[in-house]
């Protein structure tokens, strides 16, 4: 199966941060719009995965 | 703060003619296609998920889940943010099959039209609830704002105004005939409005529940328990489920699989929206918590789910409770519309054409129209009925639950369709069914019979969701892998799964012609409609009429599979086309369309990489040799279709590859055909110098094929007949070009010979002769010794020329390489031929420019002179004028020698330097004089040309060109550089 480069690397990133972010989201502190900023990192870095290339219309 | 139910139904008739309208102008072309076509519409298009689900349910599900209500927008984005796994084969496979809904997939999948029923009914059964659910928001909030009006009057009202426009929407000429750019814009419209409402009733909740973000935060500082309860129950609630529910209904739910496939204008659409429609539900989902907590700073007793209704209401502010309210009139109305659609759709092509289709006398379009509008009508009614049935205390959270799980069945077989070739339609309709019971029985039933063992309330929906997809999977896999898969079942995997290369049939069709298609889709569709599809397919493709190319007949076959496919369903479609349009040698397994895979091949090049990629560089390599190998290459398939047709043949015939390829060979012109049949036909392998003629010249060619042999080793064959077509027309002049030389040499070895042998005896004689009329006083005797002394002088002149001529090309080092003045040279030749005691009374008229010089040997060139004069000469009549030009043209000398004489006949043209050929009378001329003439400007570096008749008049004589390259000092060329330079600087 074929996976495109920067989907694996968008897969990679989300893993990453949903591992860094679990606990700063949960800080007892913490504002309530902090996971907002963290989806609106993976929506960035999704827009750079499916930035436009020679598609392949299979 | 109460409003009229007037005011109510008022505000949705207007707002869903707004949507109308909207759709209307669209269709009508009036609002421009790049604003239509745009991304950003479609991402908007696909803000249709978010219904009554997103707008309302959000709310109670984050006061209960905390951040576990994120689970809706999170399981949607995360399906498109990994499009390329799911979404993008999908749409691929949509496209090319002209699959219209999720029925459409499965039964086009599994081949079977059982699976296509199943699907349908259950979708039918698992998305009422669903529908129930916009209906009873809507009546619920309608409500809040008149508490006056009862609730089912509400929702009767609301139901027969969404009717009314679904059936509008519907059943409009694009909606039949596929297109949905109206629909598309006005769901586009109707997400963009209950985003902005959404937005801004979440500002509203900030400024006015809490005077801004500052305070609403020093707010939540003060109420420690609501921020305990957001960040610590998403861990242990539903949100993994929910997530899971949410990303298989990015293709099971009915309304997005509509527009995520129907809707898109291209992969780079679902490119953008791969990651617009996350940011879309980021932005819905950012105000559900400030809502939620204006709501309960509120104390209002209302629903927690409509408190974007009800802050309006609590904090005096009747803009944002309509606002909030036209944003849920939004949600609940685009959803309903296009589920009614897709529903209608599904239930026309997978239930009731199976059963019942109409014959060829009805008008089928109005038909499938009057059905369309019943089953809108059907669905939405029965999406009442569930709401009427339904008891009031049961919550908006619980019904679109059930609507979702009851969509989770399909996730195993959706999977299967790209990952899992091996899956079959038994294994695909037992799991389905197995899932669908624990769903029906623990989540569907409990919710109607209260006394129920299985109350709804003593059921963890996780649990019974995790259980049904569990079961289904199991038994997904357990009988697919037990039981036999048909050979049409693995032919659609094979289509259907990742990575494969689409592989149609190479065969021939009974068909011959676009006519003949109309004609045997006349049976079981009627003239009218046969000639309206067919046209339609021809016109999508650009084939014309007179078109009887068998690859363009294909293309038209599978054109008119997907347009019909479109129209009554893969299954209907599939049964007419392949009885009515049937192959005519249907081809071994294996055998396929090469072209296609080329094409396929070519497209997926990118994702090639490793050894596919090695290997694909190889099979290019290999192709691009054939293409440009300078010898005509011919492929042919086994039925005579032409295969491959490379640049070399295009060039030399002038038909282009496109044009050709995937033709018959009779539908060559001449001469090919014939070159090509007779070939074919023969036995040998190999044609030496086959001739013909093309466009008035001969062609010659050499001809050699090679039969490709089936290989036993390999499943796949391509058995056919390669021609290879080598042009030696060039080669053939060369030749006889060659041979014309090989002639002269011969004859001027043969000359040589015959005169050194003749030569002796010649001189002996003449020896003789003199001493005979020297020895001799008798007259008589003199007389007749000077007669053979004057005919051994005339044959040694003879034999002198024959000489000449054959050691014309021999001996060159004896010749000088002087500098040679023209004027000089003919000069001398003028005073030559007037020595002539044969001279004519003819006046010589000379120009000749005395700077004309040329490098080479003078005597020479007299020679050739004096030849050409004499020739002039005796064309001549007596008191012509003969014109001597020589001039200087730039780096060459120009001779000209014209005269007014008889000119010389077309007929001997081409043969008057050839050797011993001469028209004079015999013993005048020897017929070497002009071979002679070539063979020293030749030499000389030099061209002849020979014009007669010269100018205009007839029998105006001949003239004869010469043209040498000129000989220039170094101080000639300095004041030519000079020359030159000073007239560029004037």
């Amino acid at each position: 199966m074929y996976i495109p480069r920067p989907l694996l690397i968008l897969l990679v990133i989300i893993y990453l941060l949903f591992l860094l972010s679990v606990d700063w989201i949960n800080q007892p502190g913490g504002a309530w719009y902090r996971p907002f900023w963290v989806g609106l990192l993976i929506i960035a870095v999704g827009s750079w995965a499916h930035r436009e290339q020679d598609s392949d219309e299979l | 703060m109460n409003y009229e139910l007037t005011t109510i139904i008022g505000l949705g008739s207007i707002y869903l003619i707004l949507l109308f309208g909207i759709a209307f102008i669209t269709d009508r072309g009036w609002i421009p296609d790049k604003i239509v076509h745009h991304p950003v519409t479609y991402v908007l298009s696909l803000g249709v998920f978010a219904s009554v689900w997103a707008y309302y349910t959000s709310v109670g599900n984050a006061q209960r889940d905390g951040y576990g209500y994120l689970a809706n927008s999170i399981g949607i984005s995360l399906a498109f943010l990994f499009s390329p796994l799911l979404l993008k084969p999908i749409l691929a496979l949509t496209r090319t099959y002209q699959l219209s809904s999720l029925a459409d997939l499965i039964a086009f999948r599994y081949r079977s039209p059982w699976a296509g029923t199943a699907t349908t009914l259950v979708i039918l059964v698992g998305v009422t609830p669903l529908i129930a659910l916009q209906i009873r928001a809507i009546s619920d909030t309608a409500e809040i704002l008149s508490p006056n009006a009862s609730q089912g009057t509400l929702a009767f009202g609301f139901c027969i105004l969404i009717t009314l426009f679904s059936i509008l929407f519907g059943t409009s000429q694009g909606a039949v005939r596929g297109r949905h750019d109206g629909l598309m814009m006005a769901i586009a419209f109707e997400s963009l409005v209950k985003l902005l409402a959404f937005l801004a009733v979440g500002v509203f909740a900030i400024y006015s529940g809490f005077g801004g973000l500052g305070e609403l935060n020093q707010w939540l500082q003060e109420q420690p328990e609501l921020l305990f309860e957001l960040k610590e129950a998403a861990l242990f609630s539903s949100f993994h489920v929910f997530s899971l529910l949410f990303f298989s209904a990015a293709v099971a739910m009915p309304h997005m699989f509509y527009v995520t496939f129907n809707g898109n204008h291209g992969q780079r659409a679902l490119a953008f929206a791969s990651w617009g429609l996350p940011l879309y539900f980021l932005l819905i989902s950012l105000p559900v918590l400030p809502i939620l907590w204006a709501g309960l700073q509120s104390g209002s007793a209302v629903q927690v789910e409509y408190f974007p209704v009800v802050i309006g209401v609590a904090y005096g502010a009747p803009l944002i409770t309509v606002l909030a309210y036209v944003g849920g009139l939004s949600a609940a109305s685009g959803l309903i519309i296009v589920i009614t659609l897709a529903l209608s759709n599904m239930c026309l092509n997978h239930l009731i054409l199976p059963i019942y289709q109409p014959t060829a006398r009805d008008d089928i379009y109005r038909w499938l129209l009057w059905k369309r509008r019943a089953l809108i009508t059907a669905v939405i009614w029965l999406g009442f009925l569930f709401h009427y049935l339904l008891d009031q205390r049961t919550s908006i959270e619980i019904i679109g639950t059930i609507a979702f799980t009851a969509c989770l069945q399909f996730f195993p077989g959706i999977i299967a369709i790209l990952y899992w070739p091996q899956a079959n339609k038994k294994g695909f309709i037992g799991g389905l069914i197995a899932g669908v019971l624990i769903w029906f029985i623990f989540l569907m039933l409990p919710i109607f019979v209260e006394s129920s063992p299985l109350s709804l309330v003593s059921i963890n929906w996780r649990e019974v969701a995790a259980l049904s997809l569990i079961v289904n999977t199991i038994l997904f896999v357990a009988i697919s892998l037990w039981s036999t898969t048909t050979d049409e079942e693995r032919s659609s995997a094979d289509i259907c799964a990742l990575d494969t290369i689409k592989r149609r049939k190479r065969s021939g069709l009974l068909a011959k012609s676009p006519d003949e298609f109309i004609t045997s889709l006349s049976k079981p569709l009627g003239k009218k409609t046969a000639t309206r599809e067919v046209t339609q397919a021809m016109k999508d493709l650009g084939i014309t009429t007179d078109n009887r190319r068998p690859y363009d007949l294909r293309l038209l076959r599978g054109k008119l599979e997907a347009n019909l496919s479109g129209l009554l369903g893969p299954s209907i479609a599939g049964k007419i086309i392949d009885g009515y349009l049937p192959y005519s040698i249907v081809s071994r397994h294996g055998s396929s369309d090469l072209n296609v895979i080329e094409n396929r091949i070519e497209a997926y090049r990118s994702n090639l990489s490793g050894m596919a990629a090695d290997l694909d560089n190889l099979r290019r390599y290999h192709r691009q040799i054939l293409l440009d190998l300078p010898l005509g290459v011919c492929s042919l398939s086994s039925d005579n279709e032409i295969v491959m047709w490379n640049h070399a043949l295009t060039e030399f015939t002038g038909i282009k590859d496109a044009d050709i390829v995937g033709s018959q060979v009779e539908d060559l012109k001449q001469p090919w055909l014939s070159l090509l049949r007779n070939f074919m036909d023969e036995d040998a392998n190999h044609s030496y110098k086959y001739n013909f003629e093309l466009n008035g010249q001969n062609k010659s060619v050499n001809l050699h094929k090679a039969v490709i042999e089936r290989s036993a080793e390999q499943d796949s064959s391509h058995e056919g007949v390669i021609i290879l077509i080598e042009d030696i027309t060039e080669t053939e002049i060369l030749e006889a070009g060659l041979t014309h030389s090989e002639r002269l040499a011969s004859i001027g070895r043969l000359a040589a010979g015959v005169a050194h042998e003749i030569g002796n005896p010649i001189t002996g004689i003449a020896c003789l002769a003199q001493t005979i009329r020297d020895e001799f006083e008798s007259d008589e005797l003199n007389n007749l010794a000077q007669q053979i002394i004057e005919q051994t002088n005339r044959t040694s002149k003879i034999l002198q020329s024959l000489v000449n001529f054959a050691h014309a090309d021999t001996n060159k080092s004896h010749y000088k390489n002087e500098i040679v003045s023209i004027v000089d040279c003919i000069n001398e030749a003028q005073v030559l031929i007037s020595l002539d005691k044969k001279s004519k009374d003819l006046s010589f008229q000379l120009d000749a420019d005395p700077a004309a010089r040329i490098l080479g040997d003078s005597q020479r060139l007299i020679q050739v002179l004096v030849n050409l004069i004499s020739n002039a000469r005796d064309a001549s009549r007596s008191g012509g004028k003969i014109n001597l030009q020589a001039s200087i043209e730039g780096n060459q000398v120009r001779i000209t020698i014209t005269d007014e004489g008889v000119g010389i006949p077309a007929a001997i043209k081409d043969r008057i330097f050839d050797p011993f050929f001469t028209t004079k009378e015999a013993g005048e001329g020897t017929g070497l004089g002009l071979s002679l003439v070539f063979s020293i400007v030749e030499d000389l570096h030099g061209d002849i040309d020979i014009i007669s008749p010269h100018g205009n008049a007839k029998s105006a004589g001949t003239q004869v060109i010469l043209r040498f390259p000129r000989f220039q000092s170094e101080l000639e060329i300095d004041d030519q550089d000079q020359e030159t330079s000073s007239q560029h600087t004037v």
